[in-house]
């Protein structure tokens, strides 16, 4: 691929990107979140179609790649949310759209299931052809799409984040295929933001920062310090807002946390202090935060507010004077069909349920009190929520929980979805209610926002704490660092 | 001058078209009402009777208003949770069964009345239970109740001793002769009350009082609020602390609760129930009044005093086919479920047309557009 570059709305994503794979090799594609490493793959799999430059495969220019014509060249792209059929078996899913059949559509199924045993024999895959694929495990449907590629005759194939889901032996076993399909001279094309993976598999590397080439060359040539510094570059997120406060007492404890995505979590957090947690997908950071809530179950541990136990559930958080915005807006936070006033008292109502009577005046004056320190853009309490704009939704739903008078705020990707402008405003309320004593949790990915707000940044890989890093020593390659695991990876070297 | 009288004249009328605009999008089921209530006006005049109050007081008192209006209450609000109750035909059976039981057993009218609202109570918890916490499908728990339910009532009628079923022909009869038969049959059951030369029948008004009770419960209280949340959107709502399985639950328990009323009616009203024949297809009728009464079905919207005009609208429909004398009995679901379809294709069709129609008119008059935005 070369000089390609494509546009959304006017916004450059990709700037002029060259990029080779050579055959029988593994290249690993690297760069932050909207670096434009899917929109370079979309291009390259005949997705999305590019503004400018061109695409060779196999020796044939392609000017205007379709789905359909990349596959038939060989490009296969696997994708990070795996795409099998659960109520089909292991054999329907491989010839799923490339089925053997007799005329008039009957399938041929015993030779479908001869040749799919055939494909895994070789591979030295150990699965049972005629099983459903909804009872095969994570990994094994990331294998069976591996297959399904192969099958198709893929001579590149692309795996976006192959990795997330499987555990460390299930990696090796992946590993081991990856390089004898290598030796058998097909290609790929590996995303992963798991450093120390990428150093024991990848030949060659690409780093993309902004839609920009920045690095590329042989993995044995670099280091995961040189790669981390590669992919986030010079950034400087400006400080204005920040200021050091003096902190309370400890108002809520963490007493060896343990569920599905964590392991053995302890931390204590003070009275107006702005927390930040932060991980790559999988890393158990977010899911943290939901079992703060009680949202999801734990298995170990337990959690105290105010010195008062707090586990177990929602209800239990919230008498606790927890309080939670999630992630994701829309499905989570979102109550589509009622007015704003009504979306605003919930979960006031849930906790007062006792006196079940709704006072309408009393509940006009908080909404202008919640509105007028918030600055909630309304046109009125009776309006529907959806006519609010994503930015001051997301105040009304922050609005729900100080309303309850909960003084531990967990927010979730809190500037998810919402326009630069009213993210700016959303720090700078997170830094006003830590100064008037409210202690907050944020879960982001975005490493300039934890500098701007928290006092200390607990960053999580693959479930375990591996850092806990106090306001002065947040910086975007450190944090990035910890994040991807490099920092150990580095150590083993 | 004149020019400023029409201005003024243009925007009280802007008012009033506003106010109705928003009465018919916000309860258009009363416009669906008077719409049925006309032609049923208009087939009696054209059979050459006078359509009097009377008219409307048999509208109110009639078995699909008052016995079916009330389970449609709950109806709408486990509708409104986005669940459904197939159950509540075969629950009224077996409940009222229950009831007259108790009433032929005991001859006392608190037992009675108790007896219809714990049986009714029991029933919908089965059914909430199964539904919200043991997680089967609404449609399914309640499929399999109503068949539960029904069978029971048919295997009890033959059990039970004919002095304590009160009738030898596979019924549940009321024994006469007492006092407090009296009172319910009689007084309560089919009396009514005279005001200024109306009279509306006793058990219409308990039929009121119900919506009137949940019109208020629905709009203000916490747990109304968190019945439409639920049903709205589920996963926000448990993230803000509603315990949406107990909500889930209660909904049902309500409309059990609403079937012992109903109950109640069935017994003072008709006086017997046949458990073969009886209350077959009610939970259809009172989910086609919900409907009528501009409840959604996906859950989430709706106001709970359309139930009340959907129930009347259903059965309006049914007198307007029995004053065509040319027109037989049999022929009546067909107009009803005519009549269904209908209304809710202008209430789903009808922001199409208006919007298709808008927007053409904006493409051909864009300065006429312009000043009628910014008046509105």
């Amino acid at each position: 691929m070369t000089g390609v570059s494509k546009s959304f709305d006017g916004n450059r994503v990709l700037k002029g990107v060259d990029f080779s794979v050579e055959q029988g090799e593994i290249h690993a594609l690297l760069g932050e979140n909207g670096a434009g490493k899917s929109t370079l793959l979309n291009i390259l799999a005949g997705v999305i179609p590019r503004d400018r430059g061109d695409v060779h495969f196999d020796g044939t220019h392609y000017p205007h790649a379709t789905i359909a014509q990349m596959e038939k060249a060989g490009v296969a792209f696997v994708h990070q949310e795996l795409n099998v059929v659960n109520d089909l078996t292991v054999s329907e899913n491989i010839f799923f759209n490339h089925e053997l059949t007799y005329p008039l559509g009957l399938l041929r199924r015993t030779e479908m299931v001869a040749e799919t045993r055939k494909l895994f024999e070789r591979l030295g895959v150990d699965m049972d052809p005629t099983r459903k694929v909804g009872e095969l495990k994570t990994s094994q449907k990331q294998l069976l799409e591996i297959c399904r590629a192969l099958h198709a005759e893929a001579k590149l194939m692309i795996l976006d984040e192959p990795t997330t889901a499987l555990g460390n032996d299930e990696i090796e076993h992946l590993f081991s295929i990856l390089r004898q399909l290598k030796s058998e001279g097909r290609s790929f094309i590996f995303v992963s933001h798991k450093m120390p993976e990428v150093f024991q598999i990848a030949d060659t590397y690409t780093v993309l920062r902004n839609g920009e080439l920045i690095s590329s060359g042989a993995v044995a040539d670099a280091t995961p310090f040189s790669i981390t510094c590669d992919m986030v570059g010079e950034q400087y997120a400006d400080e204005d807002v920040y200021r050091a406060r003096e902190l309370g007492p400890v108002v809520l404890e963490l007493d060896r946390l343990t569920s599905e995505s964590f392991r053995d979590v302890s931390l204590t957090l003070r009275r107006g202090e702005v927390v930040a947690l932060t991980g790559l997908a999988g890393s158990g950071a977010s899911e943290l935060m939901q079992a703060l809530f009680g949202a999801i179950p734990l298995l170990d541990g337990e959690i105290r507010a105010h010195g008062k136990p707090a586990s177990g559930s929602i209800r239990a958080a919230m008498r606790g004077g927890i309080g939670m915005l999630p992630t994701n807006r829309k499905e989570n936070s979102v109550i589509p069909d009622v007015s704003v006033l009504e979306n605003l008292y919930l979960a006031e109502h849930s906790l007062s349920a006792r006196h079940q009577w709704i006072h309408n005046a009393r509940e006009i004056a908080q909404y202008e009190n919640l509105r007028d320190a918030l600055n909630i853009r309304t046109q009125g309490p009776g309006v529907a929520i959806n006519s609010l704009s994503g930015g001051n939704q997301q105040k009304v739903f922050l609005a729900r929980w100080l309303n309850t008078d909960a003084d531990i705020l967990l927010l979730d990707n809190p500037t998810q979805g919402v326009d630069v402008g009213a993210k700016e405003e959303i720090y700078g309320l997170i830094l006003e209610l830590a100064t008037a004593g409210k202690t907050v949790v944020i879960n982001t990915l975005e490493i300039p926002e934890i500098q701007k707000v928290s006092d200390r940044c607990v960053v999580l890989y693959a479930g375990d704490v591996v850092a806990v890093l106090d306001h002065d020593q947040i910086n975007e390659r450190d944090v990035m660092l910890y994040s991807t695991n490099a920092m150990n990876a580095a150590k083993g070297d | 001058m004149q020019r400023r009288v029409t201005e003024v004249e243009a925007k009280t009328g802007n008012k009033v078209w506003r106010a109705v605009s928003s009465l018919w999008r916000e309860h258009s089921y009363i416009f669906v009402f008077i719409v049925i209530l006309i032609v049923y006006a208009v087939t009696i005049q054209l059979n050459g009777k006078s359509f009097t109050s009377g008219h409307i007081s048999s509208i109110l008192s009639s078995q699909n208003t008052v016995i079916v209006g009330t389970m449609a209450i709950g109806m709408a609000l486990v509708i409104i949770t986005g669940q459904i109750d197939l159950s509540i035909g075969s629950a009224l059976v077996l409940c009222s069964g229950v009831t007259i039981v108790v009433f032929n057993m005991t001859d006392n009218i608190l037992l009675t009345v108790l007896a219809a609202l714990g049986s009714g109570l029991l029933l919908g918890a089965v059914n909430g239970v199964l539904a919200a916490y043991a997680k089967i499908p609404p449609f399914i728990v309640t499929l399999g109740t109503m068949l539960i339910y029904r069978s029971l009532a048919l295997w009890a009628v033959r059990e039970i001793p004919a002095e304590i079923s009160g009738s030898s022909s596979s019924q549940f009869a009321m024994k006469s002769g007492s006092a407090s038969y009296e009172f319910l049959r009689m007084a309560f059951g089919t009396g009514s009350l005279r005001i200024a030369g109306f009279s509306i029948p006793y058990v219409s008004i308990l039929f009121l009082l119900c919506v009137a009770l949940f019109v208020v419960i629905a709009g203000n209280t916490k747990y109304g609020k968190a019945v439409y949340a639920v049903g709205s959107n589920d996963r926000a709502a448990r993230l803000a602390g509603v315990n949406v399985d107990r909500i889930k639950a209660s909904v049902f328990m309500v409309t059990g609760l609403l079937v012992g009323v109903a109950s109640i009616i069935q017994a003072c009203k008709v006086g017997n129930i046949t458990p073969a024949s009886s209350g077959r297809s009610y939970e259809m009728y009172a989910i086609a009044a919900v409907v009528l009464g501009g409840i959604a079905m996906a859950g989430g919207r709706g106001n709970m005093a359309g139930v009340l005009f959907g129930a009347l609208s259903y059965s309006a429909i049914d007198f307007i086919i029995v004053s065509i004398p040319a027109l037989s009995a049999d022929i009546q679901d067909t107009f009803q479920g005519l009549v269904l379809i209908l209304v809710i294709l202008v209430q789903t069709a009808g922001p199409v047309v208006k919007e298709r129609f808008t927007s053409r008119r904006r493409r051909s008059r864009p300065a006429a557009a312009a000043a009628a935005g910014t008046t509105g």
